[in-house]
């Protein structure tokens, strides 16, 4: 379990980041936090020509948010969203599944850009970013590009991002007044792949009922899933049993998972249902 | 009459615990000899296959490639049975060839070897390596491998059974006749293995001078492995030296003769350089020794009061593609076990050992018993539920009495020759009421049934079990005194992690009444000690033990009479002897102690184990709460490291109860090939062990001591399995395989409504 | 800075438990494998897929997997292994605690696990339990289950923290 050759570069900027990879050809990879593409060089399942090391550029590393909303640098690392205080409320979500990604020493080295950019159905940071209407800022030499959730994510492990295309940020939208958000996730071991994630993002009117829904699965399709059933049955009604129970049965029922060795197609209907509804609950109960 | 010196019995701190905490340790991967190259194995990607032709000249090619080897180079060798119980003539014609001959027979096994100067390099290579298969059917589950029209592995066997044993005692059918209950079910055992954290590993090298050979990183049963490797290589034993190092875990899979160890071996001998290959995880989970699968078809007899009269089992059990060094006790070990601790009037068992398209199977802690304590167990559940009677009250009512000890099973005719079932001593009864009582039971039950609900649901499982352990057939210690007053215990015992070197220094110096500082335990090398049979079994510590006791006492009574004293009256001090009166002499003088310790029958002993789970009912999640388990260890000799035994044992059995399985697909396909799929458990997924250890003295052994290094897992799985399926409730749908996943259990849930 | 070619090796500058070490190594190989090539091979390897926890040190003061990291990806920075735990002869209260609490058997899986401890207690030395038992769920130990390391671990916390236990 061995890495096959490539050849390697660190990048001081993101302009030589850029260049290097322009130089380096279609089969480059840039290295950020190394924790999913190492395993697939050791597991050879992947054979970049060039790796181009981007883990310390600066300037990708803080995170910023003000009135027009929130926005994560590519080489946050999992742990700094984890325990990040800005993360709250609205952003909630982002931080929960931060800390469900993984393991501890996993979470101090992978990247915020990298869990995008690998595109894993399984991983929770895609179903977040959904959940939140986030876009994702590209670049390229060629300039800049800015791509919705919704249009990044193109099947499991596949993206839109061109070869010499590297993510710089992914930007949050302004929360409509009141988003709350949260996750939720079933794995089989602390640490491991969830078979289920789920983000919640809800805001509610005056009256208590709910003006604004996104329910996004992850694991139950190639990318994350936007629940827009369940979400409908939400819209316009305030947090009953009901209303919740009714959400929880149109996202499963929305759903087609496939049968795999460690979950079948029906256990993961049914926590989708399941986790719809705890998650609802949550954010009911968190903030009556 | 143990000298009391308080050494036997004491939690002595271990020895060889600062290497390991510092990193000095040398594991064999650490071990560097000059000139070292390294070999990396080509194996097949597909379960059966004709191999059509092999093209190794593009790895030939890639600079630092020294060699390539297919099956052509080798001589045709198979790789022997190491027990003569074990070894039959049907098993002895499904050996494994340490690379495939013509035919591939499961994924991962051996095609070629390449050799170069790093890993990484001798990595790209094999990729190189150019393998044209043609596809056979294949046969991928145990319960219809031996069914007429399967493919068929071995053609030259005719068939897919690899060997049969049944075993009666009493009249099955009167029984069966009398009986006011027959409860039946179809039972399987999943396949599942021991993963320890360090891989296998070996480097080999051989002396330009002499022509020896060494071996490191062998361990379990180094004596045997050298007898093997002198057999496959045309070689005297004498000439081969096998050097155990630190070992990163065994548990019954390391250090039996695999094919990297022949070939290692071999290359470097044709390369006259030293060979090092370290296994690495993917390998590791086709390569390595898995375990346990088997269905069995079990049914039991008993009258209306919940007197169990008779049981019939009828049990296929997996060996896999090959039979490896362990032979048939893939199929006899479940035999033993099956009647377990009860006082059944008759029964009539017969297991068979079939060949799969899958990993070879061997044994891995608590052999056959985890698998005929969990079909057992579980089906008297079944039983009690159906009687309207509490589990642990069935048991009760049926255990053999304490004082029916000792108790032999006799076995009728049409029985295959087995050695006897004989449990020699224990106290059955009370040590299960000493656990039902230390565990609370009674308040257990009250607990589960208030604290259940629409959420979680609490349940209760207990499950009891004989464990066979201290095989023989024998072991040799020798005592040897140095001038510095010191001595060195040589005995030819593994250490695979478990603290022996402690326990057998602890018999030596309470024996000979010098402190732990003293006491060297040398059993690394098969140059410095000639014989022995390893760690298996159970047995370091009361068959190498009591030839240590031996040893000692030999070597007192050997410097008693050199000063003309009683024994118990000379004291080793100082390097000297000293007799009463002022006699002494130096140490040196007296010579060595020797002991053998012959082991002619293996010794049964008595355990069982209690777990509360809860199951989230909408997930279905299992945790388990509590977990208890009790076990006869006859004597212990070290009570702390027994405790550290017994949980770290139960824990592997929680975790193969609740998460790990070696699945494959129908195309014989693993399904679990990396830490991530095959799920050991975390400190996350375990509550704290609790471990009650009993001593009841084993009768004809000087230590009293039985064993216990497997015991925490024998009844775990199956105490695992009663507690969820008491939890689920015991009218619904049955729990009749593991492991218990929230899959499984959701499924099981779903049946229920 | 230019490339590396898959052929070539390169100089990396690192500093070693406290020690300043130039390692030449080739793009691809792991920094596990560039220590214990140092003779530091108590950094172990269990899986070399990040999943065991057997090779994890602190690099800048944080534990990482030591198997999905290449050795090149180190330059500059300070990596402590468990070679430089004890002072001398001294051990570090972690080292002292795994031994009392019967918290190693085969003891492959101990240098990572004191590792990550040592990293978590050094950044948290407050951390709950509930919080050192989900940190301590990221390796594996196959002998122990892994409640006496948890249990190692929270008796170090203990002593660290000037109780008496
Ligand atoms: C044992 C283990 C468990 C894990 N569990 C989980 C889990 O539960 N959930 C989960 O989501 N993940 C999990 N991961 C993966 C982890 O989250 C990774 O950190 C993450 O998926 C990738 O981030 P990275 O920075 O490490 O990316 P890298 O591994 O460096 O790169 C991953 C891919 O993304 C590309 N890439 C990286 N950064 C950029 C960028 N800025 N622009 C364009 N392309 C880029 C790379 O070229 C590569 O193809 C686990 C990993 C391990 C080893
Ligand atoms: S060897 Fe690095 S995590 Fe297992
Ligand atoms: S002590 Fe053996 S794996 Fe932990």
């Amino acid at each position: 379990m061995k890495p096959p050759p490539f050849a390697y570069a660190r990048a001081e900027s993101l302009e030589h980041a850029l260049t290097l990879l322009d130089e380096a050809g279609e089969d480059a990879k840039v290295l950020a936090g190394g924790q999913s593409l190492v395993p697939l060089l050791a597991y050879r399942l992947a054979r970049p020509t060039h790796l181009i090391d981007i883990g310390r550029l600066p300037g990708l590393d803080t995170m910023r948010s003000d009135d027009t909303g929130l926005v994560v640098g590519g080489l946050v690392r999992h742990h700094e969203l984890e325990r990040s205080a800005v993360l709250t409320g609205p952003w909630q979500v982002l931080r929960e599944a931060a800390g469900l990604i993984g393991h501890h020493p996993i979470r101090i080295r992978g990247t915020f850009a990298g869990s995008l950019a690998h595109a894993d159905p399984a991983a929770e940071l895609p179903v977040a970013a959904t959940a939140l209407d986030a876009s994702f800022t590209v670049r390229s030499t060629g300039g800049d590009r800015v791509i919705p959730a919704a249009e990044f994510f193109v099947g499991p492990f596949m993206t839109v991002l061109e070869p010499a295309e590297i993510v710089v940020d992914g930007r949050f939208p302004a929360p409509p007044a009141g988003l709350r958000s949260a996750f939720a996730e079933f794995s089989p071991r602390a640490g491991d792949f969830a078979f289920v994630a789920v983000a919640v993002a809800v805001a509610l009117d005056d009256g208590g009922r709910v003006r604004h829904a996104r329910i996004v699965l992850g694991c139950v399709g190639a990318l994350p899933l936007r629940a827009g059933e369940a979400e409908d049955e939400l819209m316009g009604s305030a947090l009953t049993e009901q209303a919740i129970d009714a959400a929880a049965r149109a996202a499963a029922a929305g759903c087609d998972p496939v049968d795999g060795p460690h979950a079948s197609a029906t256990f993961r209907r049914e926590l989708v249902a399941v986790l719809v509804g705890r998650t609802l609950r949550r954010l009911r109960e968190d903030h009556p | 009459m143990t000298r009391v010196r308080g050494l036997v019995g004491a939690d002595v701190e271990r020895l060889a615990d600062l290497p390991l905490l510092t990193g000095a340790a040398r594991y064999v991967a650490d071990v560097h000899r000059d000139g070292e190259v390294h070999a990396r194995i080509v194996r097949s990607q597909v379960a059966h296959a004709r191999i059509v032709g092999i093209d190794t000249a593009d790895a030939e090619a890639v600079p630092g490639v020294l060699a390539v080897i297919t099956a052509d180079d080798l001589p045709d060798v198979r790789i022997p049975i190491r027990l003569p119980l074990a070894d039959t003539p049907r098993a002895r014609r499904v050996l494994q060839p340490p690379l495939a001959r013509g035919v591939v027979r499961y994924v991962g096994e051996p095609i070629a070897v390449v050799v170069a100067t790093d890993a990484y390099v001798a990595e790209d290579a094999a990729e190189l390596v150019d393998v044209d298969l043609d596809d056979l059917d294949v046969v991928a589950e145990v319960a219809t491998a031996a069914d007429p029209g399967m493919p068929v592995l071995h053609p030259d066997l005719g068939d897919n059974i690899v060997s049969s044993y049944p075993l009666h005692h009493g009249d099955v059918d009167a029984a069966f006749a009398r009986a006011d209950v027959v409860v039946r079910e179809r039972l399987r055992m999943h396949r599942h293995t021991a993963v320890p954290m360090e891989t296998r590993g070996a480097i080999a090298e051989v002396d330009p001078a002499t022509g020896r050979l060494t071996l490191w990183g062998g361990a379990k049963v180094k004596h045997a492995v050298r007898a093997a490797l002198g057999e496959m290589l045309s070689m005297e034993p004498a000439d081969i030296r096998i050097v155990e190092v630190n070992v990163g875990g065994g548990f019954g899979v390391r250090g039996e003769a695999y094919p990297e160890d022949y070939l290692v071996a071999f290359l470097a001998l044709r390369l006259r350089r030293p060979v090092k290959w370290i296994e690495d995880r993917t390998e590791h989970f086709v390569a390595t020794n898995h375990a346990r699968e088997q269905e069995h078809e079990l049914e039991i007899a008993a009258t209306a009061d919940g007197r169990l009269l008779a049981f019939r089992d009828r049990a296929w059990c997996d060996q896999g593609a090959y039979a490896r060094s362990q032979g048939t006790l893939p199929e006899l070990l479940p035999a033993l076990h099956l009647p377990g601790p009860y006082r059944w009037e008759a029964f009539a068992l017969e297991t068979t050992g079939v060949l799969t398209n899958r990993t070879p199977v061997g044994t891995y802690r608590g052999p056959g018993m985890t698998e005929a304590a969990f079909v057992r167990e579980r089906l008297l559940d079944v039983l009690a539920g159906r009687l309207g009677l509490d589990p642990a009250e069935l048991r009760r009512r049926n255990l053999i009495r304490d004082d029916d000890l000792p108790f032999t099973w006799s076995l009728g005719a049409g029985s295959a020759p087995v050695p006897p079932i004989s449990y020699q001593s224990g106290a059955f009864c009370s040590s299960f009421e000493t656990l039902l009582e230390r565990a609370g039971y009674d308040e257990l039950r009250r607990e589960a049934a208030t604290r259940s609900g629409d959420t979680i649901s609490v349940g209760v499982g207990v499950a009891t079990y004989v464990e066979v352990g201290a095989m023989g057939p024998f072991e040799d210690a020798r005592i040897a005194p140095a001038a510095d007053g010191s001595f060195v215990v040589h005995v030819g015992v593994a250490s695979l992690g478990q603290g022996v070197e402690t326990v057998l220094a602890q018999i030596a110096g309470d024996e000979l009444g010098v402190p732990m500082d003293r006491l060297r335990v040398d059993h690394h090398d098969t140059d410095a000690v000639p014989m022995g049979f390893g760690a298996f079994a159970s047995r370091s510590t009361p068959v190498a033990g009591n030839a240590v006791l031996l040893a000692a006492r030999d070597l007192r009574t050997k410097a008693a009479k050199l000063l003309g004293a009683e024994p118990d009256d000379v004291e080793f001090r100082d390097g000297h002897v000293h007799g009463p009166g002022g006699a002494s002499c130096p140490v040196q003088d007296v010579g060595e102690g020797r002991g053998r310790f012959d082991k002619p029958h293996p010794t049964f002993s008595f355990g069982a184990a209690l777990s509360v789970v809860e199951v989230e009912r909408d997930t279905g999640r299992v945790r388990v709460v509590r977990h208890v388990v009790v076990h006869d260890v006859g004597r212990a000799v070290n009570p702390a490291l027994v405790r550290g035994q017994l949980a770290g044992a139960a824990s592997q059995g929680i975790g193969a109860a609740l998460l790990e399985e070696l699945s494959y697909d129908e195309r014989a396909q693993p399904m679990a090939t990396t830490l991530g799929d095959y799920r050991l458990p975390s400190a996350g997924e375990l509550p704290d062990i609790e471990v009650i250890v009993l001593e009841h003295p084993a009768p004809g052994n000087p230590l009293g001591a039985k064993g216990a290094g497997e015991s925490g897992m024998v009844g775990t799985p199956a105490a695992v399995a009663n507690a969820v399926a008491d939890a689920l409730g015991a009218t619904g749908p049955q729990v009749t395989t593991l492991p218990l996943t929230a899959d499984r259990v959701r499924a099981l849930l779903r049946e229920a409504t | 800075m230019t490339w590396i070619g898959e052929d070539d090796s390169a100089a990396v500058d690192v500093v070693v438990n406290g020690r300043p070490t130039a390692m030449r190594v080739p793009a691809r190989r792991t920094l596990a494998d560039a220590l214990r090539d140092d003779g530091l091979t108590g950094t172990h390897l269990g899986c070399e897929h990040g999943v065991c926890g057997a090779c994890t040190v602190l690099l800048d003061g944080r534990p990482v997997r030591s198997c999905l990291t290449l050795a090149v990806q180190a330059e500059g920075a300070d990596v402590e292994t468990v070679e430089g735990m004890a002072e001398g002869p001294e051990l570090h209260v972690l080292q002292r605690a795994f031994h009392e609490n019967g918290a190693l058997q085969c003891g492959f899986c101990t240098p990572g696990f004191l590792m990550l401890a040592l990293g978590l207690l050094r950044a948290e030395p407050e951390a709950p339990p509930e919080r050192v038992r989900e940190v301590l769920t990221s390796n594996l130990c196959r002998c122990t289950g892994g409640g006496p390391i948890v249990q190692a671990v929270l008796a170090a916390q203990r002593e660290l923290a000037g109780d008496v236990a």
